[in-house]
C-alpha cells in the first residue's frame, strides 16, 4: 500500500493534491475526506483552532494505523495531511484520500482511519475564542 | 568495606508534557530521578505528587515512552523519554 503523510503548518492545497493523484486501472473508488474547523466550540464562537502535535509520535502512530489498514482492506494508497498551528474557521485541518478497488472498502477504511486517529494520534486543539 | 550499607541505584528519565498538561504543571519538561526498577505507575504517582493538578486527570492521562503507548506496569530504563498528555483531539 502506498502511503503519504504530511504534518504541516501550511494551508492544504486541494487543487494541487487532486492533480497529484496517481492510481492504477484496477482502482474503482476514491474517498476524499476533509475535516474543517467549525465556527464554534462548546457553544462559543471561535475564530480558529491552534493545533499542537507530538510530531515524532504522530508519524509513528499514523504508520501503525496504515499498517493495520492495509491488513484489513485492499487499499492501494492512502494520503493524509494534518495541519498544525493556527487553522481558521472554514479551513480544512485534515485531508484524507483512500483509493481502493470498490467503494465499500474505501469508505470503511477512511471511516476507520479517522476514528482511530481520534483515539491514538497525539494531536490536540486549543480553540481561539472570539 | 561496605558493611551492610545498601547501594540504591538511581536512574533518570525525562518527562514531556503536552497540551493543557503544560498549563497544569507550569512546564513542558521535567527530569525525574527514580530507583532502578521503577515502573511507569511509580513515575506517574511521583509526578502527581510533584504537580498536584495532574491528579484531577489521572484516569484519562495517556502515557507514552518514546513513541509508543505504555501501561503503568512498564519497567522504566535510565534515559527513557516519557510523555504525558490528555486524550487526543486530532481532525
Amino acid at each position: 500500500m502506498k502511503r503519504s503523510l504530511l504534518i504541516t503548518a501550511d494551508p492544504i492545497n486541494e487543487t494541487a493534491l487532486l492533480a497529484q493523484r496517481n492510481m492504477s486501472p484496477g482502482m474503482g473508488a476514491v474517498v476524499n475526506f476533509l475535516g474543517v474547523v467549525r465556527g464554534e466550540e462548546d457553544g462559543k464562537a471561535i475564530s480558529a483552532i491552534d493545533y499542537e502535535a507530538f510530531e515524532k509520535m504522530v508519524t509513528h502512530q499514523f504508520n501503525l494505523l496504515f499498517d493495520e489498514m492495509a491488513k484489513r482492506w485492499p487499499v492501494e494508497s492512502v494520503r493524509l495531511i494534518h495541519r498544525i498551528g493556527i487553522v481558521r474557521v472554514n479551513e480544512p485541518s485534515l485531508w484524507v484520500e483512500i483509493a481502493a478497488p470498490h467503494r465499500g472498502e474505501a469508505f470503511a477504511a477512511c471511516q476507520w482511519l479517522i476514528d482511530e486517529m481520534k483515539r491514538v494520534v497525539p494531536i490536540w486543539k486549543r480553540p481561539q475564542f472570539k | 568495606m561496605f558493611g551492610n550499607n545498601r547501594l540504591t541505584v538511581i536512574m533518570e528519565v525525562s518527562v514531556h508534557f503536552y497540551s493543557y498538561f503544560k498549563d497544569l504543571t507550569g512546564c513542558a519538561q521535567s527530569n525525574q530521578t527514580l530507583p532502578d526498577g521503577s515502573t511507569l505507575g511509580v513515575l506517574h504517582d511521583k509526578l502527581m505528587a510533584d504537580f498536584p493538578k495532574l491528579a484531577s486527570m489521572k484516569k484519562s492521562t495517556l502515557i507514552a515512552v518514546g513513541v509508543d503507548y505504555q501501561l503503568r506496569d512498564y519497567l522504566l530504563k535510565h534515559g527513557d523519554e516519557v510523555s504525558l498528555f490528555p486524550p487526543v483531539q486530532g481532525g
